[in-house]
């Protein structure tokens, strides 16, 4: 009797637990649409030029800043993750350099993000002389995001269990044939679920750009070199710098549009995973 | 059956395997005929499966394994320096406990091998890829759903599309780990038919832990067993398969055959 009370407060508790987070989210998903939504389908809204001082200014050029840093950034980080990925879950041997790989990793994924902005101040706007652009503001995220990047691409990696490798070597294909026909395509969903997961943070990431990427432009950036000024870090500069009066709206819609582009994005991604799956690895039709 | 002189396609020769400083199998040495059946027998943990692995050098993916003593293939030792164990890997082929299809389509899981040797010729692989799958007793199954994933196919078919996707190799020894313990003894009997069948052209080694399987469809059978718990497996008696079953010469293939442990 005592087990099956305590079995049905435990049932109790997580269920609540369960509610309060999906509420949460929820919730501010709802909040910020509430606020924003409107102002942010606006086609003047989404496709016009930001003002400097007048109302009514748009914010395309950063919705571009954003898409644009991400695929950068994912340009730059992705190879690396996954090579450094490949080698930590297929050749590493166990022993002191992987400890340490992983203990610097776990250190670097700790940092908080303006240590990363000022890093990216100090080595690509200065040192390098890029000044403010889309490109020290893209290797800044990339250095961000690697741990989280590497540490998700090697689970996805490690997934792929151990008897497709066994049978691949087994049919005469060198351990890296195996790796590059077998391993990668059937890790790359996962891999592509763990691409996206940053791309999210990424997107929503201003406290590392805000000193490398820029605040404000007027015209769409065109060459990595440009300044630019991503949609998360141009909302805080509307909201705490801004002279537009309108600038609430701006906020408001801003972030409303960040959360639909991000959500795009991801069942985008989520999409052409399951159709990769579905048509890549089936192979072609026999007569 | 009319008796042909039987040639050797491997030999194994004192063979000793350690896992870092464990000693996992000791001093074996059995000859494996041309196509014909040798099947290796014993209680589990007895180093059969570790044994079947040495021979086409699929334990050297394994940290820390040694391995002293010689497997001949064809007169050559495969273990001596220098020696291509990719080559080797698709010369001895092998077939696992677990059907362990690709996750992609069945026609793909039959050409990766070819296609790894550089067959691209679209007809040439669809000649292979049938061809195979007809080897395999499989074709009538799969032939208008060769697009499909393998893994959607059931249990006993999986395992003979992985048996499809080793003769498409064409290699000259076929190695079975245990093929049969995942799968009903409907696909059983199928893939004992089959390998009845493959011996035409095939050399074949099947590890199993079911004598009666043993009995059925090998040729010659070698016994293992490790004595005290610790002690590496060793070889206890090698022989014709109906003379071990019916006149075993060492008491403990006697005990082992008529259940009596293990």
């Amino acid at each position: 009797m005592k087990g099956s009370r305590a079995d049905k407060a435990a049932t109790v508790v997580f269920w609540a637990l369960g509610l309060v987070t999906i509420a949460l989210l929820a919730f501010i998903i709802i909040e910020i649409l509430a606020r924003g939504f409107l102002t942010a389908i606006n086609p003047k809204f989404f496709l016009g030029k930001p003002e400097a001082i007048k109302a009514g200014g748009g914010i395309f050029p950063m919705i571009i800043s954003s898409l644009y840093l991400a695929a950068l950034t994912i340009l730059i980080s992705l190879p690396i993750a996954i090579g450094a990925a490949i080698y930590m879950a297929e050749y590493a041997k166990k022993g002191r350099l992987n400890n340490f790989i992983r203990f610097c990793l776990d250190s670097l994924a700790t940092l908080p993000s303006i240590v990363f902005g000022l890093f990216g101040l100090a080595l690509f706007v200065i040192y390098f002389r890029w000044s403010y652009c889309l490109l020290a503001g893209a290797f800044t995220l990339a250095i961000l995001n690697l741990p989280i990047l590497l540490r998700s691409t090697e689970e996805a990696i490690k997934l792929v269990p151990n008897t497709y490798r066994e049978a691949s070597m087994c049919l005469g294909a060198s351990r890296w044939t195996t790796i590059r026909q077998v391993v990668i395509p059937t890790a790359l969903p996962g891999i592509m679920t763990s691409t996206i997961l940053p791309i999210g943070r990424i997107m929503g990431e201003s406290a590392a750009i805000v000193y490398t990427t820029g605040l404000f432009i007027r015209n769409i950036p065109i060459s990595p070199f440009d300044t630019a000024a991503p949609l998360a870090g141009y909302i805080w500069y509307a909201q705490s710098e801004a002279l537009v009066p309108d600038y609430r709206q701006i906020v408001n819609g801003g972030a409303a549009l960040l959360l639909i582009i991000v959500f795009a994005i991801y069942f985008l991604a989520r999409w052409a995973g399951n159709r990769y799956q579905q048509t890549k690895l089936l192979g072609p039709k026999m007569k | 059956m009319p008796e042909e002189a039987l040639e050797n396609k491997m030999v194994i020769k004192d063979l000793s395997m350690y896992y870092t400083d464990f000693k996992a199998i000791e001093d074996v040495t059995f000859d494996v005929p041309a196509r014909r059946i040798t099947a290796l027998i014993g209680p589990s943990g007895c180093g059969k499966s570790t044994l079947v692995r040495c021979l086409n050098r699929m334990n050297d993916l394994i940290e820390g394994v040694r391995v002293e003593g010689e497997v001949v293939l064809d007169s050559e030792n495969v273990y001596q320096q220098g020696f291509d164990t990719i080559g080797l890997r698709r010369r001895v082929g092998m077939v696992f406990q677990r059907p362990n299809p690709f996750p992609k389509s069945i026609y793909e899981n039959v050409a990766y091998g070819p296609k790894l040797v550089g067959i691209k010729d679209k007809e040439e692989l669809d000649f292979i890829v049938e061809d195979s799958l007809k080897k395999a007793a499989l074709w009538h199954e799969v032939k208008t759903i060769l697009r499909e994933s393998g893994q959607n196919l059931s249990g006993g078919q999986q395992q003979r599309l992985c048996i499809a996707r080793v003769i498409a190799v064409q290699p000259e020894v076929i190695l079975f780990d245990e093929p049969c313990s995942a799968i009903d003894p409907v696909a059983t009997q199928l893939i004992e038919d089959l390998m009845a069948e493959l011996k035409e052209n095939f050399t074949m080694v099947i590890v199993t832990h079911n004598m009666q399987q043993a009995a059925r469809v090998s040729d010659f059978t070698a016994f293992m067993l490790v004595q005290e718990q610790g002690q590496p497996g060793r070889l206890i008696e090698y022989g014709d398969t109906n003379t071990m079953f019916t006149n075993p010469s060492d008491e403990r293939t006697e005990r082992y055959i008529t259940g009596r442990f293990g």
